[in-house]
Parts: C-alpha cells; sequence; structure tokens
C-alpha cells in the first residue's frame, strides 16, 4: 500500500489486511494526531488496509 | 448512505460504514452520527455553564483555522433557530508572516459564506506595530505575547460591537494543555481559577462552547461540513511550552484514551473546592481587569516600548 505522510512523501508499506493503526505505529505516528483516508474515504484507525489501498495521513493543524 | 463494509466497523448507533473510533468509549460513529454529537455537545457545554444566548450580541473570534470556523458554523446554525441572536466574527491579524495571510482569507471566506458580519483589526492599528515586530530578538515569548494581546484586541472590538460575550475556538485539547502548563509554571491562581468567570464590571464574558470536544473530532467535523481546509501552522509554535505540553499529552491520551477530559475536570474539580483566588482589580492605565496594578497587556505594552525606544 502507499502511504501519504502529513509531509507530502509516499512511502510504501508492504502488508496485507494490518489495521491502520498499525501501519502509524511503523511510521512512528500517533492517531490521536492525524486523520485517515484510505482510497479517499474517511476511516478510523481501525479499519484494515493493505495490498493496492491509497492512505493519507492528514495532520491535524493546530492554532484555531 | 455507504454500506458497512468489512474492512472496517460500524457506526454504534446505525450500523453504517463508521470514520471514527472514539477511543475513550470504544464507539464508532459515522459521518451523521459523529458530526450530531458534535453539535449536540457543543449545545450542552453552553447550557451547563448557564450562557443563553437569546436576546445576545456574541463576538466570535475568528483566526480562520479549523476551530474558530467550526464554532462559527455551529454558532451560525444555533442563531438560525434563537431569538435575536447577533453573531459578530472578530478576526485579528497579529502581523505574521507567511501565516496569516492564508487564514484571513479563508476568514472572509467563512462570513461571506455564511452571511455574517466580520469586523478585522490587526496590532498594527491597535498597538502600533505587527507582532513579527514586537518580538524580534525575544522569538521565545511570541506564543506569550501574542494571546495576551490577541486576548485584548478582542475585548476592543467586542466592547465597540456591543458584544455581551466572546465566543472562542478552544477545544478539549487546548484546555488540557493549558491545564498542563499551568502546573509546570506553578501558576496557583490560574490552576484554581474557574476560567469561564471573570470579575469586573467592564469584562466582556467568555464561552467556550467546543471545550469538551477533542480536537480531531472538530477537525472531523470540519470535514464532514466542507468546512475544513488544511491551513499553515503558526511558525512561532514551536518557540512556545504549549508544543511541549501538546506531544506530552498526545503521547499519554494515545496509551491512556480519556486523560485530557480528566485532566480538565481535575482542574475544575479543584477550583471548585479550592478558596476562589481574589478577584483581579482593575488595570491603572486601561481599566480592565488586572492582578497587579497594570494589566498583562499594558505591561507587556510598554516593555515593547522599552525595547523599541533602545534600537539602534
Amino acid at each position: 500500500m502507499k502511504v501519504q505522510l502529513p509531509d507530502g512523501t509516499i512511502r510504501t508499506v508492504d502488508a496485507a489486511g494490518i489495521p491502520v493503526e498499525e501501519v502509524l505505529a511503523m511510521l512512528d505516528v500517533n492517531p490521536v494526531e492525524v486523520i485517515v483516508t484510505r482510497n479517499g474515504t474517511l476511516v478510523p484507525e481501525d479499519a484494515m488496509a493493505g495490498g493496492d489501498d491509497e492512505i493519507r495521513l492528514v495532520r491535524i493543524s493546530h492554532g484555531g | 448512505m455507504p454500506l458497512p463494509d468489512r474492512d472496517r466497523a460500524a457506526c454504534s448507533r446505525c450500523g453504517t460504514a463508521a470514520v471514527y473510533l472514539q477511543r475513550v468509549t470504544g464507539r464508532h460513529l459515522c459521518a451523521g452520527h459523529l458530526a450530531e454529537e458534535v453539535e449536540a455537545r457543543a449545545r450542552k457545554t453552553l447550557a451547563d455553564d448557564g450562557i443563553s444566548l437569546a436576546e445576545r450580541s456574541v463576538a466570535v473570534a475568528l483566526s480562520g483555522g479549523k476551530d474558530s470556523t467550526v464554532l462559527l458554523s455551529l454558532l451560525h446554525g444555533i442563531a438560525r433557530e434563537t431569538r435575536d441572536l447577533d453573531l459578530v466574527a472578530v478576526t485579528v491579524d497579529e502581523g505574521i508572516a507567511g501565516y496569516r495571510e492564508e487564514t484571513l482569507r479563508a476568514a472572509a471566506a467563512i462570513t461571506a459564506r455564511l452571511g455574517i458580519a466580520h469586523r478585522t483589526t490587526s496590532f498594527e492599528e491597535l498597538f502600533g506595530e505587527p507582532l513579527d515586530r514586537l518580538v524580534e530578538g525575544e522569538e521565545s515569548r511570541a506564543c506569550s505575547l501574542c494571546g495576551i494581546l490577541r486576548r485584548k484586541a478582542l475585548m476592543v472590538i467586542a466592547r465597540e460591537e456591543g458584544a455581551a460575550c466572546i465566543a472562542t475556538g478552544h477545544n478539549l485539547d487546548d484546555e488540557a494543555q493549558s491545564v498542563l502548563m499551568n502546573w509546570l509554571r506553578g501558576d496557583r491562581d490560574r490552576l484554581l481559577r474557574d476560567p469561564l468567570h471573570h470579575a469586573g464590571r467592564e469584562f466582556v464574558a467568555r464561552c467556550k462552547p467546543l471545550r469538551e470536544i477533542p480536537e480531531k473530532e472538530v477537525a472531523l467535523y470540519g470535514m464532514i461540513r466542507g468546512l475544513f481546509s488544511p491551513m499553515p501552522e503558526c511558525p512561532y509554535r514551536h518557540t512556545a511550552l504549549r508544543g511541549e505540553a501538546r506531544a506530552m499529552l498526545n503521547a499519554v491520551e494515545q496509551r491512556y484514551p480519556g486523560t485530557l477530559e480528566r485532566m480538565v475536570e481535575g482542574q475544575r474539580r479543584l477550583a471548585r473546592v479550592a478558596r476562589e483566588p481574589a478577584p483581579p482589580g482593575q488595570c491603572e492605565r486601561c481599566g480592565d481587569p488586572a492582578s497587579g496594578r497594570i494589566c498583562q497587556a499594558c505591561r507587556v505594552l510598554e516593555g515593547v516600548a522599552f525595547r523599541t525606544a533602545r534600537r539602534p
């Protein structure tokens, strides 16, 4: 699967059917701090991901 | 409505595809029910705080960022069903190059979209110089100084507009960070003070309708309602203790969900049982509430004037 990090860089994660939260842990990203989309759809961090999925991490920007 | 798919959980309320896991409760929520619960919680906070918005003018602090934009949208919804609630959005341009320009445009766009009156002012207009210039050589104080002067600016405009209340978009994460920062600074008075109630006949009441809602839920609400656009972050954020507090709390919240909520509630209970610190007096310069002879804003401006006079 391809994972777009908040800074725009793309990482490839070779996995099949793992929770998004595990992908975040591999990338040292705290699920509290990001919103996740899987193939353009908002998903919670316990959704499964893998294969050809495109994951995008949107960092929750601070400052009201 | 999307059907639940086998690769993600179903909404705990309706069984459709969930977009959010509420870690504290273990519940999953779809977009519709997340939005509904955010709106309900904001209204409940206003009711619990004894804030009646009927027949009032409310100045909404609008930076153009996600929290204040969500706040404005929520209050706009309440205004459509509340008798004689007038909203005026107030945007303060602190004068931070490379940051404020984009958020100011976002603020103008959302007020135009919602048809809400919009007042803008700037540090330069009120205090003589933009923040970038005010903190030159002392960037580590930028966040603290900015907060003090921005509150002053909001108060000035709110009074001009005859507002009975200033609404700000502080969320649960902001409140918890403030509690931790007060502990780290050993600020007894702030720890024992109820942040919503202030004495002083010149003081405009404050309300924080989002204060019990986690930042992530505010952000998701903004995305679901089409309000949320990624905004730049303040370039001074790294100079602030708040950034350290945020990192600490997010790490703990991940492992121990509910920490933020317990932290904020703990401080409120402490404030209720402890002896209330003496109410603030009045600033000799401007008449605003002050814990000493001079309020924080006037002290900051005196210090800036002193440093400016000494510049080569």
